[in-house]
């Protein structure tokens, strides 16, 4: 004898079974259709808000690290409380011999400066900064090129504008080429520059007039000094590796009290995303135990129903065992049952969730940043209705057990 | 009649003993010895509690016994798996039932079909094995009718069809005419009449003496104990 499961009639009548009681078949379906919907949506939802928020830092170097002077908060070498210091770029240069996980880095030094062109004049803020910032803030070049390392080792009088200055400066005509006037020291324009990140240091290089740093330092008169030092640190290290060379370097350079923490400010703020990645993995955590939760009440009502399925054809099971039927054909079949189901409703939850996810994707594009990310991969989708297969068949079994063990002559006598 | 087993010998039972476990143990068949040659149209016949469903169940291999033996067209039934019993049930028994116990949302032909699926046998020659043995029954025409749009007659000869469609070696009638009027009831026992004309070996329980006289042999069951044969002398007619 064959097992049902490969004979066309035995799904034909299972078609037929789940048609005969529409709204049960109906109410479950959409238990296991919800329940994978659901499921798609949390996670590739999860995924996008997570790719949303990302974009906001798109560009922007998530190892980062950085130092900047204070006013002294203990007295020290006959320094007094509230006295002041700068870094500076013999400082920059000995950090740099002696740190051990820097990667890129560069010193900044920022202006509130006055750019024109012709009759145009734009309020901006003029910083000076070395080749490698490009490596730590990804620049996104709109037309020429970034400030580069001979330009900052030969003072060149070069600027790279934002593109908000740009315009306000030349309308729709190239800058490259022209020289601009900042605070009265003229500027080749080299290039124009924008940002994908919605997060900066020393503001937004739209509205930035960036010089090299060697530049900046001798047309403002300011010696040496540095305002800040950022760097990033290499893959697997963390900036804070720095931070207690960087401490010694500075404190005994500028006589300040190893307790003083004030006066060295040191940040990282790899911590600060490190915190945030742990939210969008708690968010993610989240979404899979609702998304599991929804599931698990889809696969709960399949086995609820297989069990109302086998009390309600005891009889016809009975009657199907005295004419041959052995007790696989019995469990085939039950199984079958909530296998169409589980698959079919299954597959177009799934399906139901990938495209409220391509709506969101779509909705959310942005020409320049990209896709958010709500997305489901085929993969996932795989693995939801994988997991909804397994755990509806597993479902489905319990019942269909208690259905072979149906003796026949108990099930023709049951009422 | 009580006799020793031979090549015409359908159903052989030697000493069948059965009793149901309880809080007070039921005794239902008591060493009961009966045999049923090939060709006979056979009653069982006893009152309600008498034990003559538990012996057809035993016989359609439906319910275990507790000791004795049991041949079936020269097949031992003991401790028979699941699998086998559904086997044997399938290719050597046709069973009719006083309800009918039809699919209700199969047709005529899907239900007498049925049997021959579980033999593996292919739609196309199964639908037409089926058709034949509606034909047989006069019900071509409702092939293709629910259980719930026939007649109980038509019902009952589905049912039959159904019972016969696998050429079994005999065929069990549980009250086959319980459900149906007089009319209809000696319809379906000329069925049976035909049926066995052709061959068939049939043995129907009955607690309708109508049913019994138009059968060649009656077994009168009382007490679990078979109490006499109609081909033994001193059978009593009326009991």
């Amino acid at each position: 004898m064959k097992t049902s499961i490969f004979d066309i009639e035995n799904w034909q009548e299972i078609g037929a079974t789940l048609a005969r009681n529409k709204t049960r078949t109906f109410l479950t379906a959409f238990g296991i259709f919800w329940g994978t919907a659901m499921l798609a949506m949390l996670f590739g939802g999860a995924q996008g808000f997570e790719g949303m928020m990302r974009r906001n830092f798109a560009g922007f170097a998530t190892n980062l690290g950085g130092v900047f002077s204070n006013r002294r908060t203990v007295p020290y070498k006959g320094f007094n409380k509230g006295s002041d210091w700068d870094i500076t770029s013999q400082d920059v240069e000995i950090i740099r011999r002696l740190a051990p996980a820097i990667e890129y880095s560069t010193e900044m030094n920022l202006r509130s400066a006055t750019a024109a062109y012709g009759t145009q004049t734009k309020s901006a803020n003029a910083m000076g900064v070395e080749g490698e910032y490009a490596g730590i803030m990804n620049p996104v070049i709109i037309e020429g090129r970034f400030i580069n390392n001979s330009d900052v080792t030969n003072e060149r009088k070069v600027a790279v504008i934002g593109k908000n200055i740009a315009t306000s400066l030349f309308g729709s005509d190239s800058p490259i080429g022209k020289y601009i006037s900042v605070d009265g020291i003229y500027f080749l324009t080299v290039g124009v520059a924008s940002q994908l990140s919605e997060v900066s240091i020393g503001g937004r290089l739209d509205d930035n007039i960036v010089i090299p740093s060697t530049t900046l330092r001798r047309a403002y008169n300011s010696g040496n000094k540095v305002n800040f030092f950022v760097y990033t640190a290499p893959p697997g290290h963390s900036p804070s590796d720095n931070e207690s060379v960087m401490r010694r370097v500075l404190a005994t350079a500028h006589s300040i009290s190893p307790d003083d923490k004030v006066a060295i400010e040191f940040m990282d703020i790899s911590e600060q995303f490190e915190m945030i990645d742990k939210l969008f993995l708690g968010i993610s955590l989240l979404a899979l135990f609702v998304g599991f939760g929804s599931l698990m009440a889809g696969v709960i009502g399949v086995g609820n129903i297989m069990w109302i399925v086998v009390k309600e054809r005891t009889r016809e099971f009975g009657i199907r065992r005295a004419i041959g039927a052995k007790p696989l054909d019995i469990t085939v079949q039950v199984l079958s049952e909530s296998i169409l189901l589980t698959l079919v409703a299954g597959t177009l939850g799934v399906c139901f969730g990938a495209l409220v996810l391509g709506i969101a994707d779509s909705l959310t594009y942005d020409p320049l940043l990209g896709h958010a990310g709500f997305e489901l991969p085929f993969k996932t989708a795989l693995i939801i209705v994988g997991t909804f297969f397994l755990l509806g068949s597993a479902a489905g079994t319990v019942p269909a057990i208690k259905a072979m063990k149906i003796k026949p002559i108990e099930a023709i006598n049951d009422k | 009649m009580i006799g020793h087993l031979n090549e015409e010998t359908v159903i052989s039972l030697r000493d069948i003993n059965k009793t149901y476990p309880g809080a007070v143990p039921l005794h239902v068949l008591k060493d009961i010895s009966l045999d049923i040659r090939k060709g006979e149209l056979v009653s069982i016949m006893g009152a309600s509690g008498s034990g003559k469903s538990t012996l057809l169940n035993i016989l359609g291999i439906l319910d275990n016994y507790d000791s004795g033996t049991y041949m079936l067209d020269g097949t031992a039934i003991r401790d028979l798996s699941e699998n086998r019993a559904a086997e044997l049930r399938n290719r050597m028994i046709g069973f009719v039932f006083q309800s009918f116990n039809l699919i209700s949302y199969k047709n005529a032909l899907e239900n007498v079909a049925l049997p021959l699926f579980y033999q593996g046998i292919g739609r196309k020659k199964r639908n037409r094995l089926a058709m034949e043995q509606l034909e047989r029954m006069g019900l071509a025409d409702r092939a293709h009718h629910l259980p719930g749009e026939l007649s109980g007659g038509q019902k009952q000869r589905v049912a039959i069809a159904r019972a016969i469609v696998t050429n079994p070696s005999l065929i069990l009638a549980d009250e086959p005419t319980g459900a149906l009027d007089s009319i209809t009831s000696g319809e379906v026992m000329g069925v049976f009449r035909e049926l066995n004309e052709s061959g068939m070996t049939i043995v129907i329980v009955t607690h309708d003496p109508g049913v019994g006289a138009s059968t060649n042999r009656i077994i009168r069951i009382a007490d679990g104990r078979i109490e006499g044969s109609s081909d033994t002398p001193d059978f009593k007619k009326e009991q």
